[in-house]
């Protein structure tokens, strides 16, 4: 009974083929193949030439084959073959196993394909990370080399503020100090773009002048407008508070950089810029800003992606900038609570806009102005003032050193010797009594860190105790923490306005 | 007369084994990524010189992370190798010289091409790099894709397997 069961039910999946040593069929079932006999097996498909070096064998040796794809037919078999040496030549056990593989097979496939994605995934990550370092590094290398010559700029246009000059020339200096401050600013912001990444932008709350900001901006992009013969149209509510309680920095930014954009994708027509009061309540004004342009527009689906950083709406390599402006401003606005919106049509052109609520102070325009301090002038009705502070610059950059040795020579408070690497420090300290040292960070052969340390671990209490004061052009907090660690008692960042210099070199002095 | 060759393709998995043999017997390409279990077995004719030519049974092994477990028995009676990784999946290539001595051990004397295969997917430059980065030497660049190299790795290891003969 097993017998018939066993013959039945095994019979059509085996298939027993015995071969001479030249590999002519000398019996075969024909259960899974019609193999004939007389036939060399070898015409019967490819893989059986492999067993060509088989019949060479020892009696009884086995050798076995899994999962052999054989096309008979018209239908694919996978099948195991179990070939053993006998006397007359090869037998050959065929086991038709293709369900069985064809189930292997699905869940191979799952497997490998999903080891397969985890692995493209896990690379795509990486260079991700390694593009994010590189726009660090980037951002890092451009900043701190722009650093330098914008500290003499801005040091140049203060001292040219001392000087005589006409109406005309005094308001063209006021824009140029503006622009100036812009610029540092902006510099600020594109290397604060890690910041945003990171969570660590912090939105300030100040009292600033909105309208005298619209001024600037009118002023700025009137002129930018005109060197690309475009139209620039400027209008702003007039029932817009004075002064408002916010972020100007981050507000010039965002605003800035929808009208740089609107400029750079305009070849002809208008690029506008309006504000308008949306509402007043108490002591908030809501606000709406907008840029229009009459320019390129952006597609549909481009809209989806033009916030992405290195975004440019006309795809080409010949646009000037970064490439981060929008992603900025889309991130600035929502850390201030606020949202940036777009309509636009291709070759049309596009409008940028977002409203923003701020706080307003209830007092008149000429009161908010009192409100500013001047440290220098508080400092003049202090008796201090009178003494001349005998202070160390030391710094390896000509320019900067000049411009700062102005800085501070013009406010005749200041006797100054100037160095420019650690030798001229040492050499100074030793022979000279200073009140201060303002210190360089990057400086050939020692650095300023190292040099600070070493003043510091100097056995004369007069010359250890020198306030230092660093100057670098490296803006990290943890350049900022070294320096204090060697024993810096404040660290400017370049580039910095005299005002902030003079306030600076007081609070430690004073 | 002519004579034919056992050839076995092998590699990790998802290197394109199969895409390259399809490439060059058929001249076609899926992007649909089908794994190879066990072992699919092909032929093709090549010309080699005027009047001369070669049958390359070629054996497309399922692909295995580890060289080791390859059976035996598929490698019975193989006259050339072609080991094949893609240059756009490290984990393929990262282990190279350690799989190739184990590819030798197995079949020692069997002439071996070594590829890198997906070229498409990697720029010249960045191709050179990885290679150098990497020390690894390579036989040939392929891209089953766009069919760039692949006649020419067949053709040449037919042609050393020719001379052997």
């Amino acid at each position: 009974m097993l017998k018939e069961f066993r013959q039945q039910y095994t019979s059509t999946n085996e298939q027993f083929v015995l071969t001479d040593k030249t590999g002519l069929v000398l019996e075969s079932e024909q259960t899974l193949f019609h193999i004939k006999k007389g036939s060399s097996i070898f015409e019967f498909h490819l893989f059986f030439e492999s067993l060509v070096p088989l019949l060479e064998g020892i009696a009884d040796e086995e050798t076995s084959f899994h999962c052999i794809h054989i096309e008979h037919d018209g239908q694919l078999y996978i099948v195991d073959i179990l070939a053993v040496v006998k006397k007359a030549g090869l037998l050959l056990i065929i086991k038709n196993l293709t369900d069985h593989y064809n189930a292997y097979q699905n869940v191979t496939q799952t497997r490998n394909e999903s080891v397969i994605k985890t692995e493209l995934t896990v690379l795509k990550n990486l260079e991700l990370q390694e593009r994010e370092r590189f726009k660090n590094r980037f951002i890092q290398n451009f900043s701190h080399e722009l650093r330098n010559p914008l500290t003499s700029i801005m040091g140049i246009t203060e001292l040219l503020g001392d000087t005589k000059m006409s109406d005309n020339q005094q308001k063209m200096l006021d824009f140029l100090k503006e622009s100036n401050t812009n610029l540092r600013l902006m510099l600020e912001d594109t290397l604060s773009i890690g910041m945003i990444d990171a969570g660590k932008l912090e939105i300030k709350q100040k009292l600033f002048g909105l309208q005298r900001l619209f001024e600037l901006i009118q002023f700025t992009y009137n002129a930018k407008a005109k060197s690309k013969a475009l139209n620039f149209d400027c209008s702003w509510d007039v029932k817009i508070p004075e002064f408002v309680e916010g972020d100007r920095l981050r507000l010039f930014q965002v605003v800035t950089n929808l009208l740089d954009n609107a400029i750079k994708y305009t070849e002809k027509g208008t690029v506008s810029f309006s504000v308008q009061l949306n509402q007043k309540r108490a002591n908030t004004a809501s606000i709406r800003f907008r840029v229009t342009d009459t320019g390129l527009g952006i597609s549909k689906e481009n809209q989806e992606v033009i916030f992405e950083s290195f975004y440019r709406s006309d795809g080409s390599e010949k646009t000037k900038g970064t490439g981060l402006g929008l992603t900025i401003t889309k991130r600035l606005l929502e850390l201030m609570g606020s949202k940036i919106r777009l309509k636009s049509e291709l070759d049309k052109g596009s409008e940028f806009y977002f409203d923003m609520v701020f706080k307003y102070p209830l007092l008149s325009s000429l009161e908010t102005k009192s409100l500013h301090t001047d440290q220098e002038s508080s400092i003049t009705s202090n008796g201090k003032e009178q003494r001349k502070f005998k202070i160390l610059l030391v710094d390896d950059d000509a320019y900067v050193q000049t411009t700062l040795f102005k800085m501070l020579l013009n406010t005749n408070r200041f006797k100054i010797d100037l160095a420019y690497d650690g030798a001229m420090v040492f050499q100074e300290v030793v022979s000279n009594n200073y009140d201060l040292i303002l210190m360089d960070v990057n400086l050939p052969n020692l650095n300023g860190i190292q040099i600070t340390k070493l003043i510091k671990d100097f056995p004369f209490n007069n010359i250890k105790n020198i306030p230092i004061i660093g100057i670098t052009a490296n803006a990290y907090q943890e350049n900022i923490d070294q320096c204090l660690k060697a024993g810096m008692r404040k660290v400017l960042i370049k580039p910095f306005e005299k005002e902030e210099l003079l306030q600076t070199l007081y609070k430690v002095l004073l | 007369m002519q004579s034919s060759k056992k050839v076995v393709v092998l590699g990790h998995f998802g290197v394109g084994k199969t895409s390259l043999i399809r490439r060059f017997v058929t001249d076609t390409f899926s992007d649909n990524y089908k794994v190879t279990i066990g072992v699919h077995i092909t032929k093709k004719v090549v010309e080699i010189a005027v009047d001369s030519t070669i049958s390359l049974i070629l054996w497309d092994l399922e692909g295995t992370d580890d060289i080791q477990s390859i059976r035996q028995s598929y490698l019975l009676g193989t006259h050339g190798a072609v080991f094949v990784f893609d240059i756009s999946r490290p984990s393929t290539f990262q282990h190279l010289n350690e799989d190739l001595q184990l590819v030798a051990e197995k079949m020692p004397e069997v002439p071996l091409m070594v590829v890198g295969n997906k070229s498409d997917l990697v720029e010249d430059a960045e191709l050179k790099n990885l290679l150098q980065a990497q020390e690894l030497t390579v036989d040939f660049l392929t891209s089953a894709k766009t069919g760039s190299a692949v006649n020419e790795l067949f053709l040449k290891l037919a042609t050393i397997l020719s001379s052997d003969a």
